[in-house]
């Protein structure tokens, strides 16, 4: 069957509570569709075509979407979590590739690599142009902050973090980290942002309490090519992908200490966790590891699309009014 | 999408090798890479014990002895983690790549390249495996992950993805059929 007809059927047997459960959307970049993992069933429930080459995502489980960057069609698509189907598409610079939402779901923040800039999208206006604000060189790796009004950007090219005001459109302050930093991971609690230098082999962790200094508290060693990084265990747990070194880094967030490594895995990139477990996308496996986040065991592995990324926060559900 | 070029040593890389300026002179000025990574996966079955054939191609500056297009590949620190080797092909070019891990239980290393050299790829990074078949048999993998060789949007026919692609899985099959055929010789 299908897997959009599978879903239907699933959705008219059982329809309130599966859509509670959350999803897992991941970007594959080879297949230029996204595979949707019901997380309650962990299983694949849908196929999503989308525009080309999809790399980064945000779920939005606010806005009941799902925000995915396209670079080689240089738009967004936009998923919605009760149908599993593409609404819109949103034109997005030269190259999108790391996105992130508001938190309430009504901007959107996206990188455009070949422009050195910040996009801020309306997605209730899909045909608005975007707003640009410039940062530095290929901007990757972007985080809004809950304040609503600060967003973090890796400036990749220039080893640094920017921190743009979006109120006011422009860099506010700007932070240097290791060598080459992709992804970032706000972590809102501890009021940091943890910077992964693919380069360097190390996460910068940066503290947030003033804005205007954002200071690098600690760098912490990890594998080879970190890419990706989630915080699991109530956010006692870091746990950051090595591309290069097909590893997972454990780190307690607390002490900013390496606990454990975790080996078998492929080229691993995006990583997500929801409850008491953290999903880890293999790129050259096609595939998605999950991972118990206590032992750090791995639990089974789900088959994706070709050349999965899942650059982002890519784990939300629909929020019932 | 991250990125292991390092714009100067590109730019050094440029003057030693005026043969592949085009290409190079494009990645120096840049920086960036195209916006997707690609993978070749290519396998051969062979009729001959793994430890066998792990022999054969265990020594990262080996590459020659089985290889058909490679004329010479000397690795300056032998099987250690960050040996260079430089690969001289038969037709003409050349590539640099470095060890990045070498595992004698398990059969397989991995290396890098930063550029691709002779071949139309950036921030190259590859493993060759032998994987045992039972007592007789074995398989042998080798994955390459890599960007286009053009690092902007609408890339030129012989530097696009598809380029890349074929070129990297003409190297592996070559290079396969080849072992093959020494490690089956009787």
């Amino acid at each position: 069957m299908h897997p959009l007809h599978r879903l239907a059927t699933l959705l008219w047997l059982a329809p309130l509570p599966l859509l509670a459960a959350p999803f897992a959307y991941i970007t594959n970049q080879g297949s230029h569709d996204v595979s949707v993992i019901d997380l309650a069933r962990q299983q694949v429930v849908a196929t999503v075509p989308v525009g080309r080459s999809p790399a980064g995502v945000v779920a939005s489980s606010r806005a009941g979407l799902v925000f995915v960057s396209n670079p080689d069609s240089r738009d967004i698509s936009v998923i919605d979590m009760r149908t599993q189907r593409v609404v819109a598409s949103l034109p997005a610079g030269d190259g999108p590739v790391g996105i992130d939402a508001a938190a309430d779901g009504r901007q959107l923040f996206v990188a455009d690599w070949y422009r050195n800039r910040l996009l801020v999208l309306d997605p209730a206006r899909p045909q608005a142009p975007p707003r640009a604000i410039a940062v530095g060189h290929a901007p990757a790796g972007v985080a809004a902050h809950d304040d609503g009004r600060t967003v973090f950007v890796a400036e990749r090219d220039d080893d640094s973090v920017a921190v743009v005001d979006v109120g006011d459109g422009r860099v506010r302050a700007r932070v240097a980290v290791g060598s080459h930093p992709f992804a970032l991971l706000l972590d809102a609690p501890r009021q940091r942002l943890y910077a992964l230098n693919v380069q360097s082999d190390d996460v910068s962790v940066i503290d947030l309490r003033d804005l205007d200094r954002p200071a690098v508290l600690a760098t912490v060693k990890v594998g080879r090519a970190p890419y990706g990084a989630a915080l699991a265990g109530g956010g006692r747990r870091l746990f950051v992908t090595n591309q290069h070194g097909n590893t997972v880094s454990v780190i307690d967030a607390d002490a900013l200490r390496v606990t454990d490594t975790l080996g078998g895995f492929a080229y691993p990139e995006g990583i997500a966790a929801h409850g008491g477990q953290v999903y880890v996308v293999n790129w050259m496996d096609d595939n998605v590891s999950v991972l118990d986040a206590a032992s750090g065991r791995t639990l089974r592995q789900i088959d994706t699309g070709r050349n999965s990324r899942g650059f982002g926060a890519f784990i939300g559900g629909p929020i019932e009014p | 999408m991250t990125v292991r070029l390092h714009p100067r040593r590109a730019t050094r890389r440029l003057a030693a090798t005026a043969l592949l300026l085009a290409p190079m002179l494009l990645a120096a000025t840049a920086q960036a890479h195209g916006p997707t990574r690609q993978k070749v996966t290519e396998q051969i079955a062979i009729d001959a014990p793994a430890a066998a054939v792990w022999a054969r191609i265990r020594n990262f500056d080996a590459l020659k002895d089985w290889h058909p297009a490679v004329a010479s590949s000397p690795a300056d620190k032998g099987n250690e983690e960050g040996s260079v080797r430089q690969l001289t092909l038969k037709g003409g070019g050349a590539l640099t790549e470095t060890l990045e891990g070498h595992d004698d239980t398990r059969m397989k290393y991995n290396y890098r390249a930063k550029d691709g050299g002779a071949l139309p790829v950036t921030n190259y990074t590859s493993t060759i495996t032998v994987k045992p078949d039972g007592e007789a048999k074995c398989v042998v993998e080798w994955r390459g992950a890599f960007y286009r060789g053009y690092p902007n949007n609408d890339p030129p026919p012989d530097q696009n993805d598809e380029a890349a692609v074929r070129a990297v899985t003409g190297v592996y099959q070559s290079g396969l059929q080849a072992l093959k055929k020494l490690a089956e010789a009787r």
